[in-house]
């Protein structure tokens, strides 16, 4: 397997991280980051396999044409309210949710309803709600939390639109399939 | 945990089956190609940034700052915990249990909103896992950047609602 510049730099942070756990805790410390990161890649491998095949599914169900006028860079507003809805209702982490708007990329929506769609998994997800800040956190503040957070993937949406335009933030086209 | 496999692979099941109804079996091998393809430039570079984000797990402080955080800190607490909530590691099942410890500690309502606004939002321990390896960096510089005033904007809304309440 060929190691990519991409690969070289998240071996690099692997070793700087490992090197601030052995500066601080010695070897327990390096360890327990070993446990937690073979944790979490166990509990993220299913996710990820299903995030895979999901984007997969998805861009055979919806043409190129559709994301595109749906959720491409003259969607308007109605693609970012697009966007969020879908967002909300995204079950899952991250792994899940990334691959999906990675597809969803490649099929040509813009990077505006890209994060909207992201900002609104984030926030105001359904899943997560109901799992996690509902039992938790109670109702009151899941209420008022969710309620303050409601236009923001909007609002961050709108900001991306605004800030692509700028040349440093240019995107380049998703990578073809 | 369970219920939302469940929920994950219910999806799957269904939208493999509207796959199927359209286009038979070659749709289902082109999805699972392009999914197969996607899966495989992430082999090595995955475990390498969870391994790196599971590190930066370990040593970063976040319990020192609750006193900066409490009910009368106003703008300048809802900054403090909008910060706090970027480096706070792990997924909703850590971070919600810390949430609730903190507000309990003595932490303001707004406060503890842009907390977790702020660990939705910009948790760094995301964009490094995920994020960065399948979006690539420039994506995730425009969102941070694009959401560098939200948990602000989540922390004030709920102070505005907070105060509409008897």
């Amino acid at each position: 397997m060929n190691l990519t510049k991409s690969d070289l730099v998240f071996l690099a942070l692997a070793i700087v991280g490992g090197g601030f756990c052995w500066w601080q805790g010695g070897l327990p410390l390096v360890g327990a980051g070993f446990a937690e990161a073979g944790w979490l890649l166990m509990i993220v491998l299913p996710q990820l396999a299903a995030g895979l095949l999901m984007g997969g599914l998805i861009s055979r169900l919806v043409g190129r044409e559709k994301v595109a006028a749906l959720l491409g860079a003259q969607s308007g507003m109605r693609g970012l309210i697009l966007a969020s809805a879908a967002g909300a209702i995204t079950p899952g982490g991250p792994f899940t949710s990334f691959p999906i708007v990675h597809a969803l990329w490649v099929a040509g929506a813009d990077a505006g309803a890209l994060i909207a769609y992201l900002t609104a998994w984030a926030l105001i997800g359904l899943n997560r709600l109901i799992v996690w800040e509902l039992p938790l956190m109670g109702a009151e503040f899941t209420l008022i939390r969710t309620l303050a957070c409601l236009p923001l993937p909007i609002v961050a949406g709108l900001i991306a639109r605004a800030l692509v335009r700028l040349p440093i933030f240019t995107m380049r086209k998703a990578p073809a399939e | 945990m369970i219920v939302a496999a469940l929920i994950i692979w219910t999806i799957v099941a269904a939208l493999a089956v509207m796959v199927f109804r359209k286009q038979g079996r070659p749709g289902l091998v082109a999805a699972g190609e392009m999914g197969f393809q996607q899966g495989r430039a992430l082999a090595i570079r995955l475990p390498l940034a969870i391994l790196a984000a599971s590190f930066l797990m370990q040593v970063l402080p976040v319990d020192a700052l609750v006193p900066y955080i409490g009910p009368q800190s106003g703008v300048s607490g809802i900054l403090i915990a909008s910060v706090m909530g970027g480096l706070l590691p792990g997924g909703p099942m850590t971070s919600f249990p810390i949430a609730l410890v903190i507000l309990q500690g003595g932490a303001g309502l707004p406060q503890i909103v842009a907390l977790i606004t702020g660990w939705s939002v910009f948790a760094l321990h995301r964009v490094l896992a995920y994020e960065a390896p399948i979006m690539g960096w420039r994506f995730a510089a425009l969102r941070l950047v694009a959401s560098l005033l939200l948990p602000l904007a989540s922390g004030l809304l709920a102070q505005g609602m907070l105060a509409l309440l008897p």
